[in-house]
């Protein structure tokens, strides 16, 4: 590794020739005592103002040595550190802590004068609850760690940096709550971060797929969440928790699949509440799922599901469409996931004009002329409400939805139940960091079943989810 | 992944039951008439107290192969072994064709073709080539499922039962002597769970707890056989399917449609599972013998089912004259393969 | 080094075939079944004799169009005649173009000649299928049953909607009415008593005249008129056969024993005036004494003062009471509505109290004894206690 030398014009050279880049810039300047002084710094990512009024001003008027001890006490920052390695350095520059090389010194000092653009902190449009704190991370790590640290006044909260991306080195915050969380856990998580080879990590959504089990897979191995009080409650569980700079969704492991059908609202309402909210939300996931599949499949296959005048009435009104049942629902649900697409990607005046005409054009319209019937509208209309009781298995579900479409309209119900059974059997079977996707279902863990679909009062709630294996398993006397 | 013994418990419990409540109600009337529950309960007994052998047999924590092979040497102990898949696979014969009917008859319409039971094969190949401990959580899942399908069923059936239609006891004659040899076709737990040994620790109790959930799993079935006849009586025997036959005569289905469905489904996905499980032993128990080379699980798995389709596609339409043959000429393999040497397997020494 | 490669992706090759079939599948759409457009939904089927052949009435569900808001169900009824009624509904078929689904059907009516012939040499075709539930309604009708099923109801779209609310459980509840369900009838046909019974079903015009008797041929007029429907007579089956045919009080009767009435009336005398009593609470009882001969019939009511003939005083009207005398008279009136529904089935040779059934669980022994003379050599001990609400 190139060091820097005490030949101050060398060692901006050879700094300037590791950072080419226009936007990096050098600023010269000189102590009142002789001493001269190059700033080397990214102009995008450095707050000038903040390097002028901490470092540039009393370094101007100083007079003493030049030694990097002696001019250290001199900067007026909090944060500066020293540096040797040119791309140690360099780094440092891009990411936005400028470079302070002195005439002399074969040390150069790292000043933590970072230019932070951050959006305010707001509630997440993911999470939004009645009850409950509002606040959502953001895109800036150290606010989201401020965040976390505001809610763990301890000692035992561990928060380790590292960098993720082989170009982007993205800053990646592993938490955990030391002697709560499982060090084997820790220790494979800290593995896995280690053993990424990528060029950048934009997102957290990124660093999902190398700590999955099953990256290829359908199914959601990595929990999220994109506020503080839930990634902060999951810690005390005993997960572990990542935050990714430039990401305002933080990752937790290990994930269970109970985890989606919570909300943090369930923790601010009554247990009975809270139990029959999370019942519900299950219900309507199924219902979002299978609805579809079992009304093609009940009329390709078994007309008995439907009560004689409902099936009247269904016969009445598909009399004249032109599509077979099952390519009359395929046809609603793309149009539905067109217009789901649409609208949360169109811009947000034109997004108003998109549901009227999703809603008046297409689905009045297509009724009226005989393209599908208003029974297949309705029914994919509770099943697209359905699909968002449970916002963070959307993914996942739609894409079920889908295939128990398929295998209904070929093979009917009884496809169906044989794609439940695959789908069981895979789901049982998926494991990450050791734990089980589908406890405390199976395998089932009693204790655990207090906090899962159903939810007891918190005086029931004494001890850590068993199915985490924390050290430390109590969480109240 | 080791199965735990709760998981144990439920497959004895929950799991195994379900076989016998699809042909054999219907077949069991056939001879026992009203003292349909005769054999039945016979039959629980028996393996009852036979799974409580298999699982003694489980203090020794090593797998069937290892203990054969420990007395009687490697070449006994394979032969063994891959005569008991044959059994396996051979008991699992009628549970598939009997499912295949059962499928064509509840969940159509119309007579499907028989190509609409194929993607059951895919399912079946795709369980059968993982290993066989995976099953366990499943059994965690598919246990609350056959209780409440079933306590569902018989809720929304009881009313309509007449109970003392299964009086007078013995009406039969020896009737029930001929069901209980005939009806060994559907009692073959055993050897599954001989195949599940080394797959779980044992703990001090598991045996007799093992054979009270079997018999808690029986007594549900009996349950379910005296509301059979209690509805059916002597009609009974037109009455193939019986699980998905009783809920339908509650008040509450002709305002809402065929809501005992519900319950049905739930139970046909425990039989999909259970369908598929003398096949995955039997599969399991030669990947013991010859140890486990590359995809040879997986191959065996595609092998095995393939040619079940072909014999399901054979006895579609003749699955009567194969369930004859199977209770008239092979039925004695079954005592022999489902009860003695199952139990006999205890006296085997207990060290190499 | 290929061979591995390729066996490592064959599950990925397994999963794109599996899914092209079925993509292949869901979009020909063609597994030979019978989707809901290409389905005749049958409501109700009823069975006649023609010569040697029979003849079938399918009342089939016409789906409205969906501009239709008006609700309630359009029927079109199709005739066929076949050898067997397996023949006749295949020609459902071959006449219309549409697959017959019998899933539906809740209601096979008979014919008077049909009915008097063994009824499971034809029923059996239902109780085989496994595509039709029988859990349907049975009925008996005067007549012919495509008269019946052809007839246009005052008070439903469809006539087979209109009988079926006859036989519901609060039509059951008045004692007028005894349905039956085909799985029933065949436990009753195949049991020991080998006996059964049906509703049996009658069409009046709308204005509340009899329609002539079976005998004479309607006028066009007479035909057109909407009708309504009543069950209160109950045809009586022995060995599949009908055999005779209870009168609206024998029904009565027989509901008593059953223990099924809780809202029915019925006229005993007062001070020699008709008055009408409602029932309120009904426990019927069939047994056999030690010797199989004899049986008791017994049956308990509680009734209450429903109306009379005369002028009554406020204070009467006021009360529920009803006064000694009139419950004897009740007593009188019902024994005699037991005793002549026992002598009617008895000549029919109908185990319709299921005596031999009774025996039969209770005694295999005595049952083989007296198997044969059962129900005409019992002697009936009939008892009725009726007691008013105070």
């Amino acid at each position: 590794m190139k060091q820097i030398t005490g030949d101050l014009k060398k060692s901006v050279d050879a700094l300037k020739k590791l950072l080419p880049a226009e936007d990096i810039l050098t600023f010269p300047f000189s102590s009142e005592g002789g001493i001269a002084f190059t700033c080397v710094f990214a102009d995008p990512v450095t707050d000038k103002e903040l390097l002028g009024e901490q470092v540039v001003r009393p370094l101007s008027r100083y007079t003493g040595a030049a030694t990097s001890s002696e001019v250290k006490k001199h900067i007026v920052s909090p944060e500066v550190r020293t540096g040797t390695e040119l791309r140690t350095l360099a780094d440092e520059v891009l990411a936005g802590n400028p470079v302070l090389l002195f005439e002399g010194m074969d040390e150069a000092l790292i000043l933590g004068t970072k230019k932070v653009f951050v959006r305010a902190i707001a509630e997440p449009s993911t999470d939004v609850t009645v009850r409950g704190p509002r606040e959502g991370f953001i895109e800036d790590l150290k606010i989201n760690t401020s965040l976390i640290r505001r809610r763990f006044k301890t000692e035992e909260l561990m928060i380790e940096t590292s960098e993720v991306g082989r170009r982007s080195k993205t800053a990646v915050a592993l938490c955990y709550l030391e002697g709560t969380a499982k060090r084997d856990v820790i220790e494979e998580v800290k593995g896995r971060l280690e053993e990424i080879d990528v060029d950048i990590i934009p997102d957290s959504s990124y660093l999902t797929h190398f700590l999955s089990s099953r990256p290829f897979s359908l199914v959601k191995q990595v929990g999220t969440t994109e506020k503080p009080d839930i990634f902060c409650a999951k810690l005390a569980e005993g997960r572990v928790g990542l935050i990714v700079d430039g990401s305002p969704i933080a990752l937790t492991l290990p994930y269970l699949l109970t985890e989606d059908f919570q909300s943090s609202e369930d923790y601010f309402v009554s247990a009975y509440r809270a139990t029959f909210t999370r019942l519900l939300r299950l219900f309507a996931l199924l219902v979002a799922i299978y609805l579809p599949a079992f009304y093609v499949a009940a009329q390709l296959f078994r007309l008995q599901l439907f009560p004689i005048k409902l099936l009247l009435t269904i016969a009445g009104a598909i009399r004249d469409i032109p599509f077979s049942p099952s390519l009359e629902m395929l046809l609603v649900l793309l149009v539905l996931e067109v217009l789901n697409e649409a609208s949360i990607r169109m811009p947000k005046y034109v997004g108003m004009a998109l549901s009227v005409v999703g809603a008046l054009v297409l689905g009045e319209t297509a009724v009226s002329a005989g393209f599908v019937s208003t029974p297949a509208i309705i029914i994919i209309a509770f099943s697209g409400i359905g699909l968002y009781a449970v916002p963070n298995l959307i993914e996942q579900t739609g894409v079920l939805r889908l295939a128990m479409l398929l295998v209904a309209g070929s093979v009917g119900t009884y496809g169906i139940v044989l794609l439940t059974g695959f789908v069981l059997f895979y789901l049982v079977t998926c494991e990450n960091f050791g734990t089980p996707l589908v406890a405390p279902f199976s395998p089932i863990v009693g204790h655990d079943l207090k906090d899962s679909i159903l939810k007891y009062n918190y005086g029931s709630l004494k001890t850590r989810p068993k199915t985490l294996k924390s050290p430390n398993r109590r969480r109240q006397k | 992944m080791k199965l735990s013994r709760r998981q144990i418990y439920l497959f004895l419990a929950c799991v195994a039951p379900i076989g016998k409540l699809v042909v054999l109600p219907t077949e069991l009337v056939r001879e026992a008439k009203n003292d349909l529950l005769l054999p039945v309960a016979i039959h629980f007994l028996v393996q009852a107290a036979v799974i409580f052998c298999v699982l003694l047999l489980g203090r020794r924590e090593r797998g069937l192969y290892e203990i054969l092979e420990g007395t009687f040497g490697r070449v006994f102990a394979k032969i063994c072994m891959v005569t008991l898949s044959l059994f396996l696979l051979l008991a699992g014969l009628v549970p598939l064709i009997e499912q295949q009917l059962f499928v064509q008859g509840v969940f159509y319409d119309t007579l499907p073709s028989v190509i609409a039971y194929a993607p059951f094969f895919v399912f079946a190949a795709y369980l059968a080539s993982k290993p066989l401990a995976h099953m366990g959580r499943v059994w965690d899942i598919l246990a609350p499922l056959f209780a409440v399908g079933l306590l569902g069923i018989l809720l929304l059936s009881v009313g309509s039962a007449d109970y003392a239609a299964l009086l007078p006891i013995g009406a039969s004659g020896t009737g029930f002597l001929k069901s209980t040899l005939s009806a060994s076709v559907w009692f073959f737990d055993a050897p599954l769970l001989l195949l599940l040994l080394g797959k779980f620790e044992y703990r001090e109790g598991m045996a007799w707890k093992g054979a009270l959930c079997y018999l808690g799993g029986g007594l549900a079935v009996l349950f379910f056989l005296a509301t059979f006849y209690g509805i059916f009586e002597e009609t009974a025997i037109n009455q193939i399917f019986a699980f998905s036959k009783t809920a339908k005569y509650f008040s509450g289905i002709t305002v809402l449609g065929r809501i005992d469905y519900i319950f049905v489904y739930a139970l046909a996905l425990v039989l999909a599972f259970y369908t598929v499980l003398p096949a995955q032993c039997a599969i399991d128990g030669v990947v013991q013998a010859f140890g486990s080379p590359r995809h040879l699980q997986t191959i065996l798995s595609a092998g095995i089912f393939l040619g079940y389709f072909v014999l399901s596609l054979v006895f579609d339409y003749s699955f009567f004259a194969l369930l004859k043959f199977m209770t008239k000429a092979l039925v004695y393999l079954f005592p022999v393969f489902a009860t003695l040497i199952p139990a006999l397997l205890l006296t085997l020494g207990r060290q190499p | 080094m290929k061979f591995r490669h390729f066996v490592k992706t064959i599950p990925m090759k397994l999963y794109i075939i599996v899914a092209a079939v079925l993509l292949f599948a869901f979009f020909s759409n063609d597994f030979g079944l019978v989707d809901i457009q290409k389905t005749a939904v049958i409501l109700a089927a009823g069975i006649d004799r023609s010569g040697e052949d029979f003849r079938l009435t399918a009342q089939l569900a016409v789906p409205k169009g969906s501009d239709r808001t008006t609700g309630g169900t359009s029927s079109v009824e199709i005739k066929t005649e076949g050898k067997t009624v397996s023949d006749c509904i295949t020609q459902i078929f071959t006449d219309t173009g549409w697959v017959p689904k019998l899933v539906f059907c809740n209601l096979i009516v008979l014919g008077e000649e049909a009915a008097k012939e063994d009824t499971i040499s034809y029923l059996n075709y239902f109780l085989r299928n496994e595509y039709m539930p029988d859990s349907c309604l049975l009925a008996v009708c005067e007549g012919t049953a495509e008269k019946l099923i052809t007839s246009q109801s005052a008070i439903d779209d469809a006539s087979s909607l209109a009988i079926a609310k006859l036989f519901s459980d609060a039509a059951e509840k008045s004692g007028y009415v005894m349905p039956n369900t085909l799985k029933d009838f065949a436990i009753g046909y195949y049991g020991v008593s080998k006996s059964s019974y049906l509703p049996y079903l009658r069409t009046m015009p709308q204005d509340g005249a009899q329609t002539p008797s079976s005998g004479t041929q309607p006028s066009p007029q007479e035909e057109e008129q909407q009708k309504i429907y009543t069950a209160k007579h109950t045809a009586l089956f022995s060995e599949g056969r009908m055999t005779a045919l209870l009168s609206p009080e024998e029904t009565l009767a027989f509901s008593l024993l059953k223990g099924k009435v809780s809202a029915g009336t019925f006229n005993a005398e007062a001070e020699g005036k008709p008055v009408t009593l409602t029932l309120l609470e009904d426990e019927g009882k069939i047994s056999l004494q030690k010797d199989p001969t004899k049986a008791k019939l017994s049956v308990s009511v509680m009734v209450r003062f429903c109306c009379s003939g005369t002028t009554a005083p406020i204070e009467e009207i006021s009360s529920d009471e009803v006064t000694k005398e009139t419950l004897k008279s009740a007593e009188e009136v019902l024994k005699g509505y037991l005793s002549s529904m026992w002598e009617k089935a008895t000549e029919g040779g109908c185990d319709l109290l299921g005596l031999r059934k009774s025996l039969y669980r209770s005694s295999l022994k005595k049952y083989a004894e007296y198997k044969n003379m059962l129900p005409h050599a019992v002697t009936p001990q009939i008892e009725v206690n009726v007691a008013s609400m105070k």
